[in-house]
């Protein structure tokens, strides 16, 4: 399919970028970095922008370190890094789960965190559209899912925010007013529509991971039809830590594509000094209770609902256990 | 015939008014310095195969999904039909074209497809053996696991991908140096002459089975 026409941009530097999308008007232009995501919407015409601003070549954004990782590094460098699988063996994992080896050659952090919320009526060619009749994410004014004109329900799918957010992550938002740092756990708000807090004229330009965080245990699961390219039909992380005696010290869980934005529940405070068996039941069903599934995807919403609670259940059995799913890739 | 309808719904559908102008850009493709006339919005893809002319990748679903327009830059194998032309300035990029050059025997991942069923109908083939190439240059003795997951971006509704790992298998073995018993190959069965005029598995790994241009 031919892409929607538009000019490309490829400013050199983090402020080149940002000097750029100023003179450019409000909501006329897109960030790309590996395309992966933006490329396939702009096939089908759903909101394409007449200009786009490669951050390909920004230095700012590369770079991985034990502190930070630059949100323009491709995922697959990311996952296949010596410090990442050191460190974070659960976001090497989680990475693995993104899409397919191809695409995770192509695909960036940035792109991962920032991927279009998904809909069943949403990521359809123009042709379907015309037939069905559009969206109010795409033309319309009126959301198909959930008959209104007020929310869009299209779901958050990315499936490494789940993971980051647990590590307590941080993003580093840059545009021309400044630098600002926002949690990830913070940073998801709105609908499917707004999305998140960045601003149009924001770009992620790295993401910070504390000291804490490579002494959790933490994972990934996902719930999709095949074992490759499928997004989320519902994705859930948790991260942990026991003390001596075993019982409950610290206690993160997130969940991903059972909402318009992902969530993230700190039970560390509720939970300390309890016995993991009762814990962990009781995290597994609060955040099955949390997720609010719509219709938009292929699977039930029941069933997506459900495996909240069985995929949570088994993901912290297994971190206790210490069991990966062995698909951390090789130096 | 009746008039078309046109779609409903305030649809941008693309004029040559409003797309923006061709620019050259210089391409590094299979090692040689080619300068091309595209637009922003082109994808690779559609360099390689419309201007260019290395129809070889193929152009399946053109969405990210299939893995047929897998092709090398910079040594790893990404999707063509998801880079952008004008990303790939300065970079190294590898075609099936260039895994044995016009001329040239067969590479082993191209001669073990053939060979071993990994190529049957031939419209994936070129993404399988990139995919496949660029795992055994940086594994060069992968689990059949891991070869599982490494193809696990590419689509093959033929073969129903047995016969694939197997292929990347004695292909492995035979860059490893190893010795590898050989199978009969079309060339060799005993057909009436004519029948057939190109062994067929060989012609399709080399990337010269795909379809016409769009």
């Amino acid at each position: 399919m031919i892409l929607a026409p538009f000019t490309l941009h490829r400013p050199e530097s983090l402020a080149e970028a940002l000097s750029l999308a100023a003179k450019l008007p409000d909501g006329g232009y897109d960030w790309i970095g590996g395309g992966t995501d933006l490329l396939q919407n702009y096939k089908n015409r759903l909101n394409a922008k007449d200009h786009v601003i490669a951050l390909d070549r920004v230095p700012e954004m590369r770079g991985i370190s034990a502190e930070r990782i630059g949100a323009g590094e491709r995922l697959a460098v990311i996952s296949e890094s010596a410090v990442v699988r050191e460190r974070w063996p659960g976001l090497a994992e989680a990475i693995t789960h993104v899409a397919s080896p191809l695409i995770r050659n192509s695909g960036t952090l940035g792109g991962n965190l920032l991927v279009e919320t998904r809909c069943y009526y949403f990521n359809q060619t123009p042709f379907w559209r015309g037939t069905k009749g559009s969206c109010m994410k795409a033309e319309s004014d009126e959301c198909l899912v959930v008959p209104q004109k007020e929310i869009c329900y299209a779901a958050y799918s990315g499936d490494l925010a789940p993971i980051l957010g647990v590590l307590s992550a941080t993003l580093e938002l840059a545009s021309p007013a400044g630098t600002r740092e926002v949690r990830i756990d913070e940073f998801y708000a709105g609908d499917g529509i707004r999305k998140n807090v960045k601003r149009a004229d924001e770009i992620i330009v790295g993401v910070k991971v504390p000291a804490e965080a490579s002494t959790l245990r933490a994972g990934y699961r996902k719930l999709r039809h095949r074992d490759a390219l499928d997004y989320p039909e519902m994705g859930c992380a948790a991260a942990l830590r026991l003390d001596p005696s075993g019982r409950i010290e610290l206690l993160r869980a997130a969940t991903t594509a059972v909402d318009v934005v992902p969530h993230f529940l700190d039970f560390s405070e509720l939970m300390r000094g309890q016995e993991p068996d009762t814990a962990f039941a009781e995290v597994a069903a609060a955040m099955e209770e949390r997720a609010q599934p719509k219709k938009n995807t292929s699977m039930p919403v029941g069933y997506r609902k459900k495996m909240v609670r069985v995929y949570l259940g088994r993901l912290l059995d297994d971190l206790r256990a210490g069991r990966t799913e062995g698909r951390i890739p090789a130096a | 015939m009746a008039e078309t309808q046109p779609l409903r719904g305030p649809f941008r559908v693309p004029s040559a008014a409003d797309r923006p102008p061709k620019q050259v850009v210089r391409l590094n493709v299979n090692g040689h310095a080619r300068e091309v006339a595209v637009r922003p919005s082109d994808v690779l893809l559609d360099t390689l195969r419309d201007d260019l002319g290395l129809t070889g990748t193929t152009r399946g679903c053109d969405m990210g999904t299939c893995g047929c327009c897998t092709v090398h830059v910079d040594g790893r194998p990404v999707l063509s039909c998801l880079t952008l032309t004008l990303l790939a300035e300065g970079a190294e990029i590898r075609t099936i074209e260039d895994v044995a050059p016009a001329g040239t025997d067969l590479h082993p991942v191209q001669r073990a497809f053939a060979q071993h069923g990994g190529s049957q109908c031939g419209f994936c083939t070129p993404g399988f053996i990139m995919t496949s190439v660029a795992l055994l240059a940086r594994r060069p003795d992968p689990s059949d696991e891991e070869i599982r997951r490494e193809i696990s971006g590419n689509m093959c509704r033929c073969t129903g991908y047995n016969k694939i790992v197997e292929s990347v298998r004695v292909a492995a073995a035979e860059l490893r140096g190893e010795e590898v018993a050989s199978v009969a190959s079309p060339g060799d069965l005993d057909v009436p002459r004519g029948a057939y005029d190109k062994p067929a598995g060989a012609y399709r790994s080399n990337g010269h089975g795909g379809g016409k241009s769009r």
